[in-house]
């Protein structure tokens, strides 16, 4: 099977006044139709700045791809001219965000802005843009649709803004959700509401999910395949499985031990000493360098080679074995 | 809790209703938001209790009266065995020490313009006659436990990282000595690998100085970690208090069991195996809460009492634990 979107070697700069900020390094995944992905990373990791960079959702300048490709299908995104872009995304490739109060206009209507999609890719007339609207409402489970199309955002909670933005981005039937943080601002017993709800529409549909979080649980709850990133970087590649329990990354492991659960009665946490690195001074080496306990001189020198493991697992690093 | 031990704290009804602005035209009294409806608790010296709620329960604006931040409307708090509502002015200022608050936001809630020695010292200045080499001895040894050194002194917050804020934060907090520390949503802006240093941290300073704490969090699995025991709140009220491991194994109240259901574990067979329960509704509004139990509007076992009757926060024959529900503890 072929990917239906591959990034390769992709880079993402920011230029600033205090230097250039390199949030993407170079990073390469492939997204699969039918399979949810979870990108992972703590802030300042590149996982929402790489898929905002080819989306051009991103000023620019300040930023800069100075290298990589973006395969939709056989197209590559950042070789496409801003119309041809824009055909593929808010149409195949479309988006949700984490804050469903900021993403939806609030001098529009609910219906107003649902309708958009399908007017503007599909050429869909007004009354029938609205019908399948009112029928994609319905879908993420809001009852009362027709008079929900009616209504402004601010008369919404925030999950049930969340189900309006998963239903706009899903009116063109995309090939590609990619949601960033969907669940992070809202409560722990909606969040339960909205993970369900996406990995229905995922089965249904058979479209593949990218998911970017923070949240190790969310990823547990609902990925199929897991990429951990820091600083720019890839470190891991794998199934769920592989990355929660043959991990063999010093960084997956030392955050998988130091993320608290509640089904654990930890004593003390393994923490992880120090910060994240500053992206401007980010060198060619490992960017985990000086927080790894496996640290050697060659982490210091050059970012390593992948290693593959078994069944697609991959892992970046210089060290042989890591023990568990 | 053992009773023989006299609490820290003392918190007796307490209520925090917010005045809400009327319409120019509209008839009868100010409509008022009620964040807190009646709230009673104790502190043992040396404990850890953690608040745990959703947003709107009312567990910020518990911490807040509980630091007379924001005045309450109604009830009692003792601290130390003194009536802390009733305190005016230089005694009231003075009896703060023993009361000291970590905030959410390190980015807000240190002041930009002030180095790390001022903000440490500005606290001393008000409560203690020192020299300047004595303040400086105290704030050295106190930045040394919450693990900063010595070169921070003439730093400023900007600075510093959202982990190093926070644990000025907590130095600016601890510096007065006192008995008790309120600490709201600590580890909520930090990311995953610097939260278990903070929450270490916490932990331990809380051991080595004895110290009590309120530890208000909206992530279960984070006060879960750090507290003795913990109190579920829901629409302004504690709907069940148990000590942490009861409350995650043996959940009693309908609403604490459909939470700590949807909290996602970090471990995939797990969470494939999980029943969660889900809850079906949105939470009422604060400014016209329903009458009887704040949760039957959801609540998968109401019954006609909750809707006339309030629970009250009881240990019952049947119940291990302080549980608000009419129903806990009966076969469902």
């Amino acid at each position: 099977m072929n990917p239906i979107l591959s990034i390769k070697n992709l880079q993402a700069h920011f230029h600033t006044r205090r230097g250039v900020v390199k949030a993407v390094n170079g990073i390469s995944y492939d997204l699969f139709p039918g399979e949810t992905l979870a990108v992972v990373g703590e802030s300042g990791s590149g996982k929402s700045v790489s898929q905002l960079s080819y989306l051009r959702l991103l000023a620019s300048p300040p930023l800069k791809i100075p290298g990589g490709q973006v395969f939709y299908r056989d197209k590559d995104l950042l070789k496409l001219s801003d119309a041809e872009l824009r055909k593929i995304r808010g149409d195949k490739i479309t988006m949700i965000f984490q804050e469903p109060m900021t993403s939806l206009n609030p001098y529009l209507t609910v219906g107003a802005q649902l309708i958009e999609p399908l007017v503007i890719h599909r050429k869909k007339a007004k009354s029938e843009a609205w019908q399948a609207a009112t029928a994609a409402l319905e879908r993420v489970g809001i009852s009362n649709a027709s008079n929900a199309m009616k209504a402004y955002p601010h008369e919404f909670s925030g999950g049930m803004r969340q189900r309006v933005m998963i239903a706009m981005a899903l009116t063109t039937e995309p090939e590609v959700l990619i949601a960033d943080e969907p669940t992070t601002a809202l409560d722990v017993t909606v969040q339960a509401q909205i993970l369900d709800l996406l990995k229905s529409i995922q089965k249904e549909n058979k479209m593949a999910l990218l998911l970017i979080t923070h949240d190790l649980g969310v990823v547990a709850n609902i990925a199929h395949k897991v990429v951990v990133m820091y600083a720019g970087r890839v470190f891991e590649k794998g199934s769920v499985d592989d990355i929660f329990y043959r991990s063999e990354h010093p960084y997956t492991q030392a955050l998988l031990k130091s993320t608290p659960r509640v089904d654990r009665d930890d004593k003390i946490l393994p923490a992880i000493s120090g910060n994240t690195p500053d992206l401007i001074q980010i060198g060619s080496g490992c960017p985990f360098y000086e927080r790894c306990s496996y640290r050697t001189d060659l982490c210091q020198a050059e970012f390593p080679q992948v290693r593959l493991g078994l069944k697609g697992h991959e892992r970046y690093c210089h060290v042989e074995k890591v023990s568990s | 809790m053992n009773s023989q031990i006299p609490s820290v704290l003392k918190v007796r009804d307490l209520k925090v209703h917010y005045a809400l602005r009327k319409s120019l035209f509209a008839w009868g009294s100010t409509p008022t938001l009620k964040a807190v409806q009646g709230v009673s608790l104790d502190l043992a010296p040396g404990e850890v209790l953690g608040l745990v709620g959703e947003s709107g329960c009312g567990k910020s604006s518990l911490g807040r009266a509980l630091m007379r931040l924001q005045e309450p409307s109604g009830g009692t708090i003792e601290i130390l065995g003194k009536d802390f509502l009733s305190m005016r002015g230089k005694e009231l200022r003075l009896f703060r020490r023993n009361i000291q608050m970590v905030f959410q936001d390190p980015y807000a809630s240190l002041n930009p313009r002030m180095t790390v020695s001022e903000t440490l010292a500005e606290p001393l200045k008000a409560h203690f006659r020192l020299s300047y080499a004595e303040s400086q001895t105290r704030i050295v040894k106190l930045l040394d436990q919450v693990g900063l050194s010595k070169g921070s002194l003439k730093k400023y917050p900007h600075e510093f990282s959202g982990g190093q804020r926070q644990r000025i934060a907590i130095a600016r907090a601890l510096i007065l000595e006192p008995k008790i520390l309120v600490a709201d949503e600590p580890v909520s802006s930090l990311d995953v690998s610097v939260q278990a240093q903070i929450l270490n941290l916490l932990k331990e300073i809380q051991k080595s100085l004895g110290l009590s704490m309120i530890f208000i969090s909206h992530n279960l699995a984070v006060v879960k970690y750090i507290s003795d025991r913990i109190s579920v709140m829901y629409l302004g009220g504690i709907v069940e208090t148990a000590d942490r491991k009861s409350l995650y194994e043996k959940p009693l109240h309908p609403y604490t069991q459909a939470l700590v259901s949807a909290v996602p574990i970090a471990d995939p067979k797990i969470e494939r195996e999980r029943k969660r329960i889900v809850l079906t509704g949105e939470l009422p509004s604060a400014e016209n809460p329903p009458q009887g139990c704040a949760f039957h509007t959801r609540c998968p076992w109401v019954v006609p009492q909750c809707l006339q009757e309030k629970p009250e926060l009881l240990k019952t024959p049947s119940s291990t634990h302080p549980v608000a529900c009419f129903e806990a503890g009966k076969s469902h």
